[in-house]
């Protein structure tokens, strides 16, 4: 065993890598050392978006037809799916806030001072890399957010002088958001930027190992020490660092795994581009240049849209060159400080007041099922021969008042054998499955067939009809009792008894009630009254 | 036995790197391992009427089956071939042949269910009288309510 072990590490050069790599001094970081540990956990949140967003992707399909039923899918079908969902996206919003830290630690300490320059510019490549991810990541759910969130990104590109126009088209792979701009996306979120960030990852680490990881700083005033010598009299990166690192990485998982159990990742409703009702937010890590765009008005939108981001960038790759010297600790260096304090603090700012904007959707919970079940009354074309409010055939009724009486067992047995339940019913067999039939009841109940407001109907039955008849105990003996009246009647028999008694029975000794109440409230009351059911009638 | 600082760290290490590894595996390995024990989701299908299947002379009965395909429900074109010896016990074959998969046809000259690839024949209760065909026909669950006939078209050993 050892011996074949052995083979492998001599063939591979396991005694250089060693060297070079695990073994090698890191200056004694002190007080300084978990800000050290930054770096590696962003690289484990990495590791963690690569594996779960492979798995994600192998239930996921890009086309604006498939991609929200898809990640549905993934939310309710597929075990542990909606936690690795959950991990991917609060892992996504992890590593931006590690990445930050991140470089929040290398400027305060000026770790960016030669000769770790590129390793600097590689590092604000990487925030970009990590910015396109997230951009392009939650256009793929295809649901409101992502696709209006998307919309308006498109839209401030467009926005920039000269070329802004055609760069928004490209990004849309055409002049409207749709399925070339899903499977655009879709390349980039897969393919594209995680080759860019492993190619970038590759050359910051050779970079950090190469150079060998900044000494903290020396006090102020001090002159800057012999970095070989620091480094000599530090320990080596394996174990003393690796543990650090391996706690860190623990803790920052935990957090993602608890977001993850605890809050989940929200699908929202399917995107609709006729919605004028919803009010598109960005994730949270763009919601400083979304309420940036409030302070320009009109024509100097692109103030802040693209010239102000493209000059922060600029600010960012090329401060190793303009904060030179062997100064080093942040108090050594008062502009710089203070000057990446104003642009935090403004970019924190503006993130705060974008978080607490006013323009929060109201988070309406639809069924799913109801969606479901609109989905698939309109692939099996029921509007051929039913209406729903008007809109569709003839042939059938109207579903919007039809299924009101009817309860959800006979709707049921309805939708398997329609000619059992209505002798020359004209509607066909479908064969439907059994999720698919509860689908439909839900999507007939959430149109109007149910869902009756039982307040509204008790006042109506009190104010007309609880003198003459008793119902649950109270009332008046002069006509029936009406508990359990729905087992004998349904909505629709009660409705026009109700409207003209002595058309159904002309014995009736009830008044008609056509012309005292308005039919809405006739039918609230016909529902309401075929809903009294008895257990054992 | 005594460990110094340096090997509680290594061994800390691989322990934490262990349990990181085990707490992402095991959720990631219950997602991609998951369809082996998915249950199949296939409904009874209406076949058509009991008394229109002849008795003593296997009949091929085209059917439509929906099922779900992951997020989607797709329709299928499938067909079956049903006999009855008395009009009210009904057995359904697969209309594949056990041995590679072709489709068979009945022969009501040679009595037998024919397969064309390598001459399998099989008699009327499926089982195998010449060829290659490892086991019997391959048979659906089959019922029969109200004079009507229904499937389950999932495959059952025979």
């Amino acid at each position: 065993m050892r011996t074949v072990l052995g083979w492998f590490q001599n063939r591979f050069g396991w005694p250089d890598i060693q060297q070079t790599l695990l073994d090698r001094k890191i200056p004694r970081p002190g007080k300084w050392a978990w800000a050290y540990t930054l770096g590696s956990a962003t690289l484990a949140v990495f590791l963690l978006q690569i594996i779960t967003g492979v798995l994600l992707g192998m239930n996921y399909s890009p086309s604006p037809d498939h991609a929200y039923e898809s990640i549905r899918y993934i939310m309710t079908q597929v075990p542990m799916g909606a936690f690795i969902r959950g991990l991917h996206k609060w892992g996504a919003s992890v590593m931006i806030v590690l990445i930050f830290l991140h470089l929040f630690r290398v400027y305060v300490m000026a770790s960016y001072k030669a000769p770790r320059e590129l390793t600097w510019i590689a590092g604000i490549f990487l925030l970009l890399g990590a910015f396109g991810l997230g951009f392009t990541g939650y256009l793929l759910p295809w649901d409101q957010k992502a696709y209006w969130a998307t919309a308006v990104g498109a839209n401030i590109s467009s926005q920039a002088p000269f070329l802004g126009p055609a760069v928004a088209t490209v990004l849309k792979g055409g002049a409207e958001l749709g399925a070339l701009t899903l499977t655009r996306f879709y390349a980039f979120h897969v393919l594209a930027l995680p080759i860019f960030m492993v190619l970038f990852i590759g050359i910051h680490l050779f970079l950090v190992v190469y150079h060998g990881i900044s000494a903290p700083p020396q006090a102020r005033g001090e002159k800057a020490p012999d970095y070989k010598e620091l480094k000599a009299k530090g320990k080596s990166f394996f174990p003393y660092s690796v543990f650090k690192d391996v706690v860190m990485v623990l803790l920052v998982f935990a957090v993602i795994f608890f977001l993850s159990a605890h809050f989940g990742a929200d699908l929202e409703d399917p995107a609709d581009p006729t919605d004028s009702s919803y009010n598109p937010r960005p994730e949270w890590y763009f919601l400083f240049l979304f309420q940036s765009l409030k302070l320009f008005p009109g024509s100097l939108e692109y103030l802040a849209a693209i010239v102000l981001p493209t000059l922060m960038l600029l600010f960012l790759i090329f401060i190793p060159f303009m904060d030179r010297g062997e100064k080093r600790h942040p108090f050594a260096r008062p502009f710089w400080i203070g000057g990446g304090c104003v642009v935090a603090g403004f970019v924190v700012l503006l993130s705060y007041q974008g978080w607490k904007s006013p323009l929060v959707n109201p988070r309406i919970e639809r069924n799913p099922l109801v969606l479901q079940g609109q989905r698939i009354y309109g692939e099996l074309h029921c509007a051929h021969c039913h209406s729903i409010k008007g809109e569709g055939g003839n042939v059938g009724p109207d579903l919007s008042t039809a299924v009101a009486g009817r309860s959800d067992e006979w709707l049921d047995e309805h939708f398997r054998k329609p000619q059992q339940m209505i002798h020359g019913s004209a509607m066909p067999e479908l064969n439907l499955l059994d999720e698919e039939i509860q689908a439909l009841i839900a999507y007939l109940r959430d149109i109007g067939g149910g869902g009756i407001s039982y307040a509204k109907a008790a006042k109506i039955f009190e104010e007309n009809c609880q003198t003459c008849h008793r119902l649950r105990g109270r009332g008046g003996d002069m006509g029936p009792r009406l508990d359990g009246i729905g087992n004998f009647h349904n909505g629709d028999w009660l409705k026009q008894y109700i409207q003209n008694p002595q058309s159904m029975n002309k014995d009736s000794e009830m008044p008609g009630f056509e012309s005292t109440l308005n039919p809405e409230d006739i039918e609230t009351l016909a529902r309401f009254l075929s809903s009294q059911k008895r257990e054992n009638p | 036995m005594e460990i110094d600082r340096r090997d509680f760290l290594k061994y800390s290490i691989w322990g934490l790197g262990c349990f990181i590894g085990a707490s992402l595996f095991a959720p990631a390995a219950t997602y991609f391992l998951s369809p082996v024990w998915k249950e199949s989701d296939l409904d009874w299908v209406f076949l058509g009427k009991a008394d229109t299947i002849p008795v003593d002379k296997p009949t091929k009965v085209d059917f439509v089956q929906r099922r779900k395909d992951g997020w989607m429900t797709v329709e299928e074109r499938r067909s079956a071939w049903v006999v009855t010896k008395n009009g009210k016990e009904f057995t359904i074959f697969d209309p594949h042949c056990t041995h590679l998969g072709c489709p068979y046809r009945w022969d009501s000259a040679k009595n037998g269910f024919l397969c064309p690839c390598h001459a399998a024949v099989f008699d009327m209760n499926g089982n195998v009288i010449s060829g290659p065909p490892p086991r019997p026909l391959d048979r659906y669950a089959v019922k029969v309510e109200n004079g009507k006939l229904w499937v389950l078209p999932t495959l059952k050993r025979a």
